[in-house]
């Protein structure tokens, strides 16, 4: 009972996020419903009693992602609040498509027989650092090296121009 | 005590939302956003199947990698919208059409 009032709350302020979010114009408040939706999810993850997955939610995503979007968000924004809303057309199709999405997932979930099991698995750090290193050590390894690969993309793509000779630059570099 | 239903049905109604958020706007970082959220939907989706179906650990672990997965996208598209940003000094995603795609 405890379970499912925690639930419904939990999923009422995600997806209440969600549609703050698809009304809001604003892009700072936008970063923040999404806060707001990634701590629901991760209590959730607590909730199904997968602990580690809810702390590295939190870790990763509020404490990483999340900042790193506002910061996104102060570097680029300027004069975008009038391009911000869509069209009459635009909303109706979008209403048009969610929906139809949502009825055929919806239908197919409600209309599968899940294999279940009441059982949760033995659930620690270590089960899951053992199958990390031991099940899915092939993807643990490609996942390490293409967060290399992402670093190092995001800071070759973010470096500050050096300015060259070209004849569009001629106004940026006064060599003296 | 909740069985797997509500979960993947809050994890569908994510996903659609997700969906919507990058259809409808505008603003390349608001489409982040929403992209932030599909990828939610499938992590959750993994946990739930954790704990109440028949794959044990498995589905935390895969949810560990969307995870990880996310951040690397997250960083490599602010730095593709920075330079963005940069070039035509407007994140609004339908001026990049310099490529005529």
């Amino acid at each position: 009972m405890l379970e499912a009032v925690i639930f419904f709350l939990l999923a009422g302020l995600a997806v209440a996020a969600g549609v703050a979010i698809l009304l809001s114009t604003s892009i700072v408040r936008m970063a923040y419903w999404l806060i707001t939706m990634l701590i629901a999810v991760g209590g959730l993850y607590f909730l199904l009693g997968a602990y580690f997955v809810g702390v590295i939610q939190i870790l990763v995503y509020v404490g990483g992602v999340a900042v790193l979007l506002v910061f996104g968000v102060m570097l680029t924004s300027r004069q975008l609040a009038p391009k911000l809303r869509p069209g009459r057309g635009e909303v109706v199709w979008l209403a048009l498509v969610g929906f139809v999405l949502l009825e055929a997932l919806t239908l197919s979930i409600l209309h599968t027989r899940w294999q279940q099991n009441a059982m949760a698995p033995a659930n620690s750090v270590g089960e899951i650092g053992r199958s990390l290193l031991g099940e899915f050590l092939g993807p643990f390894e490609l996942v390490s090296v293409l967060l290399l690969v992402a670093m190092l993309g995001a800071a070759y793509l973010a470096r500050p121009k050096v300015p060259t000779q070209g004849p569009q630059h001629a106004k940026g570099t006064t060599v003296p | 005590m909740m069985g797997l239903t509500p979960y993947l049905i809050l994890s569908a109604i994510l996903l659609v939302l997700g969906i919507a958020i990058v259809i409808s706007k505008r603003n390349a970082i608001a489409m982040l956003i929403g992209v932030e959220f599909i990828l939610n939907a499938a992590t959750l989706n993994l946990v739930a199947f954790s704990r109440h179906g028949i794959g044990g650990l498995s589905g935390q672990t895969a949810a560990l990698f969307v995870i990880v997965l996310a951040a690397a996208e997250a960083v490599v598209a602010l730095a593709i919208f920075l330079n963005f940003y940069h070039t035509i000094a407007t994140v609004d995603i339908d001026q990049g059409d310099q490529l005529k795609g």
